[in-house]
């Protein structure tokens, strides 16, 4: 500390004396900081941190970020920034940033045992080179993956899916988006045919009314927070709901809060859709033209494994359920069938599949949802009087129907993070769309998204097990098809089997059916649920984690080699946030020491593969396709080398210094003065983040998902742009006639998305016509029926758990947790809880405790005032703290369709320390 | 000894002997007067050191309590936190006595108050029985450099405050120059203990929220007024005249009314 | 080492000066109250300092809490220093009970020990004014100037006083003992350079200037003291040759008024700080520490002093 505690009291009685009167700064002080300031160099950049996507300023003096502002032109955050945002600078600058290769050690060699010790980069590559080798060698392309992230730039996902699945012909990659994303994707994708939101955030300044469906938009969204809380301040008439599972910050300015039990939004939502069918509230003029009614089946598990193999004693309950369940009398009210029934989870591995059903089918489905029946069972507070709760319902229901009203849902994780994920997104839907309130202004459900670069890169580039860019999918040949035309591939290189998820990349790494991962900007070991399984996984078996991170992460500790990376504005990149925006920043500062850009990492160790390594006939257990033989990637070495490829070309020429990328030069005049450390580290002169953004950008030219010129990005007047842009113009709204090219001329809708247009159709318990009927142009309004929580407080561990974020911290806290004024606010994740509870247990307020789940235990301080109002028997955890720890204790149960894992509710017991 | 009447053997003392006693006698008081001057200077010094010496909760206003607290030092010791420490000699801090810096390290707010309870001689009042009322200052903002103030979405404060919503509250604003709310803290001085935690918490280079004693820098509405829409006070019914009510003067001496000196001198 | 005139006590022996023995264990013998002193002296800070910084505790009980001004013991017994508190109840305020209580614990304690035992064994100040006082012989400064005695009485007195005057207990506020002990407790502050003010004075100007003659809580003792209690050093008035050794060593060399000793048996009380530099340098073994009250076998004692006269 540079001032003592004397000086410190004498600037304390200073300041204060200040905020009484405001004593002027003087013109001489004022003088000094310009001068002090006029080498700076300002550039425009984007937030590191949440989905929101704020623009910011760097400064930049002697290759160091001197500052940052939020950017006053920045449509999304004008000039504002939250306190994480106004924190962007400092991350780079943590005193234990990874300068070098470290890999562990022992005698100078490589030991999985050893301790780490600092390797060149050569060194580096040649281990994970032997390692990749031998894991391919042994298990093929699906014995190797990357575990990358929604963090990553347009970039780097774009090289890394680039090299798995056109390369390695592997579809072992997965990014953290996962975790986050993926079930309002799969339920884009089933109900529009097409991934992300048609709205954008001036929808916030046209809409009368914002409901939060488990979103706590005031600290997980900040400035879309003071936008949504200015329109109520400025527009009378708007309401705002908060549903959520405990009082939150969101509360504040809410008009009504709805706290409800874990799970039961799934049947709040049917009772609005049984509301707006008994009013005859129905928009026929919309849904007959632009909707179709659907459902799929209801016994689909819950993501988690269908053996008790792996599974811990006091696991074993819990899994089970993943292959029987016994219905609970909710339950069988809400699917029609009996209380106590046993029913197999027979669609566990068909879970996405689904059918047209008639609107009288629709209509008998929740018909079950009454207010009686959805009150008694969502009251998520013991505290609330029922009658109090009913009034809240159906002033909700009121506020969704009324036709004078527009509406806007948003929500993040709490429809996300859950076991039926994409039947809860897939309900919110389904109200705006039986109301024909979705894609106006002001109208739609518009989900949030949680990372930087989800959209941009992780859903838009396609860095899923089951995706290609521009929301193409390996299972759909034509999309194999088309791209291995744009990248310039033999056919059926393409591998079309869906590769493992990142839940599952853990899995396999337990049962060494993956024995090689390479973890880029994410911290996986930290973040996964369930994570002892993980982590001893990853250090007790056979097999190679390598780690490419700027800090010492919990990951970097697991792995085998950590790699040193280039954070944000050390490198040229790309985000894209939740409302299709596009945007671009120059590298400003070098990296420090040997760190180097994760697309250069990819880039150089792809020169060390040849396409007689990957191209020829490759084992793939369990691949069925047409047009594959059974378990095997075809060889495709002869076809390529009638494209002119050798067998010895390495994957760096093939894949990425291609004769149509290389020509993209650097120095380019876009960059005016700025570097391009990757450029210098590979020592040739082309560009390939504008190369490979280009090539990318191809995709989704014309296909629904237009993306500007890169040098239209960095223009000095442009802040990002919302995607399509056709003909130089943005789109912010899509599927509205008005504002989308690609909406048919004269057509007021059209849901064009084209995937999973053509279903059967059926009734609720099933196909009758397995004939499929293209519904083109049209979205699915789903039933989707209330499905309890696989695991529920019980006598033993009584108590609701969820983990979540904080506004100071981001995801598992190793940038933010490096800031040290972020950490001084709030140093440690401490457990919320109701003060009854606690008492009831013999503890108080910072009083450490344990918190014990089936999976483990961690020990975390309580807190019973905290920033969230717990109902009784409910607490949360954040998750931001490798010191404690949440997601240790966390329930793997993921949705069976996005395959996202609900991290909001699992059954834990709470005892003092 | 000494009384109204000298002693026999003083009485033959000589002159010389009796000036050297009286001599001395002086000198010996005027240099315990001036001993006592000087201490009493250094302990009024030393007392009123720092008025911005933040003090353990339950702690007397600053003069009681400088001068009940007995410096021993059970109140840092019994402290769970390290918050408290005592101030050594050359310190702004009055000698001796427990106090502690918010930014380093505040009062966590224990429900069972341990210091208060080790406290021997009551310089942190024993009736201090929930936390929530102790008063050990007030948190001031420095509305120019507190990040909410200016319209970030930062409000830290608010959200680590252990009172939050009594203590610090939070207020929006439309931002005038763009589409979002600002969200500005208020502190509540009838709900602040001072605790700091939101001063230990502010993510500003220097503190833009403050912890003070609230004598420092709480104002006063006058006695004689009350908010018109904080206090409701109804029309009273049944007024009684007051026993002690001046009676009506018939007998004032001419030549005394008062405001004659206006009315009869200096021109228009 | 002879000396040619042999000169003869009152009693009809002959002088004998002290001899310091050559042995090592004789030297230790002679230093013991010193060694025992400093013993006293630092488990007392070690108490309160292992009960403050390492948790020391009994049963889970902190051990000592606090510090002289006012502690603790196994989280019941309460202690204070009696006259903090009666300069508190000076200024005029009520105080809680526990430490009033404390007080007089402490009060009641040292006077039933008698003297000023706190001085010479407790009090964190001693073993700095005994380095002044052993240095200035070494260096064999003489006086700069003359200080009363009953300087302290004033100082007391005045203490007194300005608390009443201030509103705060005056001496606490400057009290370089609290500072020390409190400083070696809590932490290192300005404190030592009160500390450092007292060894240059006490080197430099005035032989036991801080203990012997300002030292208002020494003052305090030795009235508290000044009524006989338990431990007091005992004058065997028909073995005492008058030699005058023990007068060297004794920092209140006036509570050595040998007539008035052989009268009573024993030194004076109340100035005494049964500190026990005399014992040993007695030639003729005349003083010893009286620990009669302590034993249950008076006669034991006497016989003891009967062998020792012989």
């Amino acid at each position: 500390m540079s001032i003592t505690r004397r000086d410190f009291m004498k600037s304390t009685v200073a300041a204060s004396a200040a905020a009484a009167v405001g004593i002027p700064i003087s013109q001489i002080a004022k003088a000094e900081v310009a001068e002090a300031e006029k080498d700076w160099q300002w550039d425009k950049a984007v937030c590191r941190f949440c989905g929101v996507g704020c623009g910011i300023m760097c400064a930049t003096k002697d290759g160091r970020i001197v500052a940052t502002k939020g950017d006053p032109d920045a449509p999304v955050n004008r000039g504002l920034n939250c306190i994480k945002g106004y924190f962007n600078g400092k991350i780079l600058y943590g005193k234990d940033r990874l300068t070098q290769p470290l890999m562990r050690m022992t005698d100078g060699k490589f030991d999985k045992q050893g301790k780490f010790a600092p390797v060149t980069w050569d060194q580096a590559f040649d281990e994970m080179e032997k390692q990749f080798r031998r894991a391919h060698g042994e298990l093929g392309p699906a014995g190797v993956s990357i575990i990358g992230s929604g963090q990553y730039t347009v970039q780097e996902g774009y090289v890394a899916a680039k090299f798995m699945k056109a390369g390695v012909r592997s579809n072992n990659i997965d990014p953290n988006a996962r975790h986050c994303m993926a079930s309002a994707v799969a339920a884009f994708i089933q109900t529009f045919g097409i991934d992300e939101p048609s709205g954008n955030y001036d929808d916030i300044e046209y809409t009368d009314t914002a409901v939060l469906w488990g979103a706590n938009m005031a600290e997980c969204h900040p400035i879309l927070w003071s936008r949504i809380t200015d329109r109520k301040l400025s527009h009378p008439d708007m309401k705002l709901v908060n549903l959520s599972t405990f009082g939150n910050m969101s509360s504040s300015v809410a008009d009504l809060e709805i706290i409800f039990k874990p799970n039961t939004d799934l049947a709040i939502q049917n009772y609005i859709a049984r509301e707006i069918v008994h009013r005859d509230a129905v928009n026929w003029d919309f849904v007959n033209k632009h909707c179709v009614f659907a459902t799929g089946p209801y016994d689909i598990g819950y993501g988690m494994r269908n053996t008790d193999k792996f599974a811990h004693d006091a696991e074993k309950d819990i899994q089970a359920k993943e292959n029987a369940v016994v219905l609970d009398e909710a339950e069988a009210v809400a699917q029609r069938r009996k209380a106590g029934e046993t029913v197999e989870q027979k669609n566990a591995g068909g879970a996405g599949k689904h059918w047209q059903i008639s609107y009288d089918d629709f209509k008998t489905a929740v018909e079950p949802y009454t207010l009686d029946f959805v009150a008694e069972l969502s009251k998520g507070d013991p505290d609330e009087s029922l009658d109090d709760f009913k009034v809240k319902l159906k002033q909700l229901a009121d506020w969704f129907i009324d036709d004078q009203r527009k509406l806007v849902s948003f929500w993040t994780m709490g429809f996300n993070q859950h076991q039926r994920g994409t039947w809860v997104n897939e309900q919110c839907y389904m109200n705006h769309l039986l109301l024909g309130k979705q894609a106006q202004p002001g109208n739609g459900a518009f989900s949030l998204t949680g990372q930087p670069s989800a959209c941009g890169t992780a859903r838009e580039v396609g860095t899923f097990a089951h995706r290609l860019p521009a929301d193409m999918v390996v299972a759909n040949p034509k999309h194999r098809e088309r791209s291995e035309k744009l990248w310039k591939l033999p056919a059926k290189t393409i591998n079309p089997k869906v590769g493992s998820h990142i839940v599952k990349i853990m899995r396999d790494l337990e049962d060494g059916n993956i024995k090689f991962a390479w973890v880029q900007v994410n911290n996986p070991f930290q973040a996964t649920a369930n994570a002892n399984h993980w982590i001893e996984a990853a250090r007790k078996s056979d097999n190679f984690i390598v780690c490419s991170d700027p800090y010492p992460t919990v990951s970097a500790k697991v792995a085998d080699l950590i790699l040193p990376s280039a954070m944000i504005f050390e490198k040229w990149g790309a985000y894209g946030n939740a409302e299709r925006r596009t945007q671009m920043w120059r590298e400003q500062v070098p990296p420090p020491g040997q760190a180097r850009s994760d697309v250069w990492q990819v880039l150089e160790f792809s020169k060390r593969f040849t396409v007689k390594d990957f191209w020829g006939e490759q084992k793939l257990p369990g691949l069925k396709a047409d047009g594959f033989e059974d378990g095997k990637l075809p060889d495709v070495i002869a076809a390529a080398r009638d494209m002119g490829y050798s067998p010895d070309d390495n994957m760096y020429k093939v894949l990425f210094a291609t004769p149509a990328n290389t020509k993209v030069a650097w120095p380019d005049p876009v960059a005016k003065g700025h570097d391009n450390h990757t450029v210098v580290a590979l020592g040739e002169n082309w560009f390939p983040e504008k190369a490979l953004f280009e090539e990318y950008a191809e995709f989704g030219r014309g296909h629904e998902h237009d993306l500007a010129p890169f040098d239209v990005y960095y223009r000095d007047d442009v802040r990002g742009l919302k995607w399509p842009v056709v003909d130089g113009k943005e789109t912010p709204w899509r599927f509205n006639g008005e504002y989308d090219p690609y909406v048919p001329k004269g057509e007021k809708f059209a849901f064009y998305g084209k995937a999973l247009k053509a279903i059967p159709k059926g009734n609720l318990d099933g196909v009758t016509d397995p004939n499929k009927t293209a519904h083109t142009d049209k979205a699915k309004i789903f039933f989707r029926p209330y499905a309890a929580p696989v695991e529920q407080p019980d006598k033993n561990y009584d108590l609701w758990y969820c983990t979540g974020r904080v506004l100071e911290h981001w995801h598992t806290g190793t940038m933010t947790r490096r800031v040290p004024e972020l950490h001084r606010a709030v140093p440690t994740a401490t457990l919320f809880m109701h003060p009854a509870d606690a008492q009831s247990r013999n503890m108080q307020r910072k009083d450490v405790v344990w918190i014990e789940s089936r999976r483990g235990k961690i020990k975390a301080v309580l807190e019973t005032q905290g920033r969230d109002r717990m109902p009784k028997g409910y607490v949360f955890l954040p998750f931001f703290d490798e010191g404690v720890f949440a997601n240790k204790i966390a329930l793997d149960a993921t949705c069976p369709i996005s395959k996202e894992t609900d991290y909001k509710k699992c059954a834990v017991k709470v005892y003092k320390a | 000894m000494g009384g109204a009447v000298a002693p026999p053997m003083q009485r033959n003392m000589t002159d010389k002997s009796r000036r050297d006693f009286l001599q001395k006698s002086a000198q010996g008081m005027a240099v315990a007067a001036t001993g006592g001057l000087i201490w009493s200077f250094l302990v009024r010094q030393e007392a009123k050191a720092n008025p911005a010496a933040i003090r353990p909760p339950g702690a007397l206003v600053e003069a009681d309590f400088n001068a009940t607290c007995i410096k021993c030092g059970q109140c840092v010791r019994a402290c769970p936190y390290d918050t408290l420490d005592l101030a050594t000699a050359g310190q702004d801090i009055p000698i001796g006595t427990p106090y502690f810096f918010p930014r380093d390290i505040p009062c966590y707010m224990c429900p069972d108050i341990p210091c208060k309870v080790a406290c021997p001689t009551g310089a942190l009042r024993a009736d201090l029985s929930d936390i929530a009322d102790s008063r050990m200052g007030l948190a001031v903002i420095d509305m120019e450099n507190c990040l909410s103030w200016q319209g970030l979405r930062c409000e830290v404060c608010h959200r680590e405050c252990p009172l939050r919503d009594k203590a610090i509250g939070i207020e929006t604003h439309p931002r005038q120059i763009s589409k979002h709310a600002m969200f500005v803290p208020i502190v509540h001085s009838d709900a602040c203990t001072g605790c700091g935690i939101c001063e230990k918490a502010c993510p500003t280079e220097k503190a833009a929220i403050r912890v003070v004693p609230a004598e420092l820098v709480q104002g006063k509405i006058g006695e004689h007024y009350r908010l018109g829409w904080k206090i409701d006070t109804p029309i009273t019914q049944e007024f009684k005249p007051a026993d002690d009510r001046p009676a009506a003067q018939d007998d004032a001496a001419p030549g005394e009314a008062p405001g004659l000196d206006y009315l009869n001198e200096g021109s228009f | 080492m002879s000396t040619s005139t042999q000169r003869l006590g009152p009693n009809g022996k002959p002088v004998r000066p002290f001899v310091m023995p050559d042995t090592l264990s004789g030297k230790l013998k002679v230093w013991r109250f010193i060694i025992y002193r400093r013993i006293v002296q630092f488990t007392v800070l070690l108490l309160f300092l292992g009960s403050v910084h390492w948790g020391w505790s009994v049963f889970d009980k902190p051990l000592l809490v606090g510090t002289l001004s006012s502690s603790e013991f196994l989280g019941v017994i309460p202690m204070a220093d009696p006259f903090a508190v009666l300069q508190m109840f000076f200024t005029g305020h009520v105080l809680n009970a526990e430490v009033v209580i404390g007080a007089l614990i402490i009060l009641g304690f040292y006077a039933i020990l008698g003297g000023r035992t706190f001085c010479s064994w407790v009090c964190p100040i001693n073993p700095v004014t005994d380095l002044a006082a052993w240095l200035r012989k070494r260096l064999g400064f003489g006086p700069a100037c003359n200080l009363n005695r009953n300087t302290r009485m004033i100082v007391l007195a005045l203490a007194l006083v300005l608390s009443a005057i201030t509103g705060v207990a005056a001496f606490e506020w400057i009290s370089p003992i609290s500072m020390l002990h409190r400083e070696l407790i809590f932490g290192i502050g300005l404190g030592l350079t009160a500390v450092l003010g007292i060894f240059l004075f006490d080197l430099f100007i005035v032989r036991n200037g801080w203990c012997g003659h300002i030292c208002p809580l020494g003052a305090f003792y030795s009235v508290v003291g000044r009524v006989a209690g338990l431990l007091q050093v005992h004058f065997d008035g028909p073995t005492c040759t008058h030699c005058g050794e023990c007068a060297k060593v004794c920092p209140e060399p006036q509570v050595l008024n040998l007539k008035k000793a052989a009268a009573t048996g024993r030194v004076e009380p109340g100035d005494c700080t049964n500190c026990g530099r005399c014992i040993p340098v007695c030639p003729e073994d005349t003083l010893h520490f009286d620990w009669r009250p302590l034993l249950k076998n008076k006669t034991q004692t006497t016989e003891a002093t009967d062998r020792r006269a012989a």
